[in-house]
């Protein structure tokens, strides 16, 4: 019969890597002059990425079970065009701004999310971007994006 | 006490009052809110505050400061996103409690251990303000060295699938701190050309993506359709049973928070993380920790409140701030012509004595409105997912954005919540590395100002007795487990 596979050992080798990269990273420094007094700049990161492979190396020496499904379970298509538009949220608001991307992401979404009525979704979508334009503009005086359309439309 | 008397006499004062009554509500709603901290609220509600006066204007301040602590918690447990960054503690516990349809009970406890912890730091602080200032000055920086090492020894005990996972985000914490300049050397490192990363990573936008986002990608993926009915159960606020079972958590957590907060630069957050560990050390229930314990619940809650009263001592009285919060409120208290620091006690007492009563108040005030209100904080949880989620994705941007207006601190978020994300799927626990960002700058420069001290020679921490007493403590037990086993492995041999 095949063993199953240990998760900590694909685990302990990302955290190596990213150790190993960080170690080569300080090499890229700009150099300290000599005679400075006490540790550099480069040798307290050297020192947690050491300690880091090394804890890497015992983390894989490490026993454990498989990941279940319930603690990870399988990202389907829909998860991932959600993922999509959480990225696609950022470019929106230099083209129409917050305020508008707000209600539009929150209806969308929703109803990628489903289990809600539209009504329901789109009238709490409306109302959370009221909410947030008075708490965060009105109230604490912050200058979200306004992006193209904003600027167009003189907002 | 004549000095306390006259604080609580300026506290009745009708306008005092009210600007305590709205900085506790402010307070408790901007906590609240997942990624507006206490600390973005009092740095914008600053410059409104210039024309208050000093006394209300600190007061307010001061408000706010213990209630966005408790208003942190009601979205760590309701949402698993903490409002503010010391509530992540809470998270741990309470929202596995909320998970089991005991909202309710987490809440109204989270207020009560709150203010009992809030309380006691500030009656502690009356009586020995000055002892505590002393002893906390008398720290250099191999005990702050040694301390910093202890706290990120602890982690191996928070959440999480082992104690190895944990201190290995807990060295990707203290990794990320190491982003940005050198103050020693002006070196810039691991910055890769790039102006925002230059500065440093934010706490903020690394807090709010680990828990925050992080948490709504998660659900992402699971996609729960149905909002989860709340039970009568999780209405109902804690009765004498609990708070007996809590008894210990709750003054223990009070107890450090007080000690952690005096201590300057060690803030609620890191208070919180020490006294959910030692809550979980001395509990008689260890097993309900990880599966929703209402201790799990109590001891943070109750050593972040305290940790609230604690760090106004060395603010107020060395003028050294004992969190990021109260360096913003130093900010304030110069701003009014205030200069805080030992002769504050003689020349202006009153002042001292008023912040203290109107903290109380304060306390007095959220414990009541999160009793009160707890049934309807509970309801938070019956908004649909499909509502709740997507607005926390918004808040979450908002939250990181907000406090310098910069959309390389929402990118910053971003790829936190990707890490946090894959955090949760691989056991990890995002806390561990949240101590390792707060403690990792500190830890770094009190190690390089020791080897200053020391002439580059390691062994000379030996002679500083609280330093090798802690580091001792963390040896031991970071080594404890692996020797025990290696004892029992030897016994079963034989």
């Amino acid at each position: 019969m095949r063993r199953a596979r240990n998760p900590n050992h694909a685990i302990a080798a990302s955290i190596a890597a990213v150790a190993i990269l960080a170690i080569a990273a300080t090499f890229t420094f700009d150099p300290v002059p000599p005679g400075l007094p006490g540790l550099g700049a480069v040798e307290f990161p050297r020192l947690v990425c050491g300690i880091l492979l090394l804890l890497a190396l015992l983390l894989a020496a490490t026993h454990a079970e498989p990941i279940s499904a319930e603690d990870a379970p399988p990202i389907d298509g829909r998860a991932f065009l959600i993922f999509a538009l959480c990225l696609a949220f950022i470019p929106a608001l230099d083209v129409i701004g917050m305020i508008p991307a707000i209600p539009l992401f929150l209806v969308i979404v929703g109803r990628l999310w489903g289990g809600t009525a539209l009504l329901g979704l789109v009238l709490s979508a409306l109302g959370m971007g009221i909410a947030i334009w008075f708490v965060f503009v009105k109230i604490f005086r912050l200058t979200l994006p306004k992006g193209w359309l904003g600027t167009v439309l003189g907002f | 006490m004549e000095g306390f008397l006259g604080g609580l006499a300026i506290l009745l004062d009708p306008w005092v009052m009210f600007m305590v009554f709205l900085g506790t509500v402010l307070g408790i709603f901007v906590g609240a809110l997942p990624g507006i901290s206490g600390s973005t609220t009092i740095a914008l509600m600053l410059p409104m505050t210039i024309a208050m006066g000093p006394i209300p204007a600190i007061c307010f301040l001061g408000a706010i400061y213990c209630a966005a602590n408790f208003g942190g918690s009601i979205t760590a447990i309701m949402v698993n996103a903490p409002g503010d960054p010391s509530a992540s503690a809470t998270a741990l516990e309470g929202y596995k409690m909320a998970e089991k349809g005991q909202a309710g009970l987490a809440l109204g406890m989270s207020a009560v251990s709150s203010a009992i912890g809030g309380i006691f730091s500030i009656f502690v602080l009356i009586i020995a303000a000055p002892l505590l200032a002393r002893a906390a000055y008398a720290f250099g920086p191999p005990e702050y060295f040694a301390l910093a090492v202890f706290g990120l020894s602890m982690c191996a005990a928070i959440g999480g699938d082992s104690a190895v996972k944990n201190l290995i985000a807990a060295a990707l914490g203290v990794l990320i701190a190491t982003v940005g300049m050198d103050l020693t050397t002006g070196t810039e490192r691991f910055a890769f050309g790039i102006d925002e990363l230059a500065d440093g990573i934010k706490f903020v936008p690394v807090l709010i993506g680990l828990f925050a986002m992080g948490e709504m990608l998660d659900q992402v993926v699971r996609r729960a359709k149905k909002a989860k009915i709340i039970a009568l159960d999780a209405a109902r606020v804690p009765g004498m049973a609990e708070f007996r079972k809590c008894n210990r958590s709750i003054w223990l957590g009070s107890v450090i928070g007080t000690f952690i907060g005096a201590l300057p630069a060690l803030g609620a957050t890191t208070a919180a993380l020490i006294g959910y560990n030692e809550t979980r050390r001395w509990s008689k229930h260890k097993e309900e920790f990880g599966k929703g314990s209402i201790e799990g619940v109590a001891g943070p809650e109750a050593a972040n409140n305290a940790a609230v009263g604690g760090s106004m001592v060395p603010t107020l009285a060395l003028g050294i701030p004992g969190s990021a919060t109260t360096a913003i409120i130093l900010a304030g208290l110069i701003v009014q012509g205030v200069r805080p620091g030992p002769h504050l006690f003689t020349e202006q007492p009153t002042l001292l004595y008023a912040v203290f009563a109107s903290m109380l108040a304060a306390n007095l005030f959220y414990l009541g409105l999160g009793l009160y209100m707890a049934k309807f904080f509970a309801r938070i949880s019956l908004v649909p997912p499909a509502v709740l989620w997507p607005s926390v994705f918004v808040l979450s941007i908002i939250g990181a954005y907000g406090p310098d207006q910069s959309m390389g601190d929402v990118i910053v978020m971003l790829v936190a919540g990707v890490v946090g994300f894959l955090f949760r799927r691989t056991g990890f626990s995002p806390a561990p590395l949240i101590m390792g960002l707060v403690l990792g700058g500190k830890m770094e420069e009190t190690l390089k100002q020791s080897l200053i001290i020391f002439g580059d020679d390691v062994s000379l921490f030996a002679t500083r007795p609280i330093a090798i007493t802690l580091l001792g403590i963390t040896a031991m037990g970071l080594l404890w487990p692996l020797a025990s086993r290696l004892w029992r492995l030897r016994v079963t041999q034989r």
